[in-house]
């Protein structure tokens, strides 16, 4: 019985928590309004010429589509958590205990 | 010293001075071909939904271009088109792929510089409007460029960080736009995400190495 009533609480802690990883990823990499990047360029400049030149580097940088997917599974999880708390029990019915 | 060797000696400086003249006033071919990784091409396309930008490297292509006549500057500058990137390499594919650029059907990028108009010379910049043949998935438009010119004369060896090396450089910056549409890029479609205006940005430095 506990552990059935702590499941539905689990559930919305967890999407909680997705949600919230999802967007502090999005934000601390920069808020970024396109796709994920995998490298990121960084300018530098070239002595004798003058010319600014890009430098390629390895580097991730969430996208939008990070936030949406954790609010997409935070969605589902807080929905399941609903959904465990409305199951009828077997053995608790009306008809099994009469 | 006796008058004859006296002419001799005329003639022989007037002869090199002449020589030394014409190599001065004749056009110089400057190689933009850069071991240095130096060259780029930055593009930027700023879409409702989407802003994309990248860079590309793979440029050569060569340019004459005489310091005493910088109107009468022609030549080409060539494009790896495969060097375009990204920062998703997904996006880079679908970029480089024949639903987009199809660079594996046409792998370089080309303009070809016909005339300079506006010229406007100080010291060694000179600014000026290029009227070319700029070549995008195989189409050719004809466009006009603002474009500045620096010549850097005696600077190749610093540059290769060897002083016996001798040679000029000359230094071309250039920003305009361009339409996708014009040059067959799927024109009208996807809009929302990727913008019809495609910004560009080009900073290279051609090397002219004298003997």
């Amino acid at each position: 019985m506990q552990n059935r009533s702590r499941l539905p609480l689990a559930l919305r802690g967890a999407a909680v928590a997705v949600l919230l990883a999802g967007l502090g990823t999005w934000v601390a990499t920069g808020a970024h309004r396109g796709w994920t990047q995998t490298s990121a360029v960084t300018m530098q400049k070239d002595e004798i010429t003058g010319i600014d030149y890009p430098v390629r580097r390895d580097a991730f940088v969430a996208g939008v589509e990070i936030p949406l997917a954790a609010a997409g599974l935070a969605a589902v999880l807080a929905g399941l958590s609903f959904v465990s708390r409305r199951r009828p029990v077997a053995g608790l019915t009306p008809a099994a205990q009469s | 010293m006796n008058t004859t060797t006296l002419r001799s000696s005329l003639r022989l400086a007037f002869a090199f001075s002449a020589a030394t003249a014409a190599a001065v006033a004749a056009p110089l071919s400057f190689d933009f071909k850069d071991p240095k990784g130096v060259n780029n091409v930055q593009f930027k396309l700023d879409a409702p939904l989407e802003a994309i930008t990248g860079t590309a490297t793979g440029i050569s292509g060569k340019v004459s271009f005489d310091p005493a006549k910088p109107g009468a500057t022609t030549g080409t500058i060539v494009l790896d088109a495969k060097s375009l990137t990204v920062g998703n390499p997904m996006m880079g594919d679908h970029l480089r792929s024949d639903q987009w650029l199809d660079v594996a059907k046409h792998p370089t990028i080309t303009f070809e510089a016909v005339s300079l108009g506006n010229v406007r010379t100080q010291g060694t910049a000179t600014t000026a409007e290029v009227t070319g043949k700029l070549t995008v998935k195989g189409v050719t438009k004809d466009v006009k460029v603002p474009v500045s010119l620096t010549y850097l004369a005696d600077k190749l060896g610093a540059r290769v960080n060897d002083p016996k090396v001798k040679g000029d450089l000359l230094v071309l910056r250039a920003n305009f736009e361009i339409n996708r549409s014009d040059f067959g890029i799927k024109p009208g479609q996807a809009t929302d995400k990727v913008a019809e205006t495609i910004q560009l940005s080009l900073s290279i430095a051609g090397a002219a190495p004298r003997a």
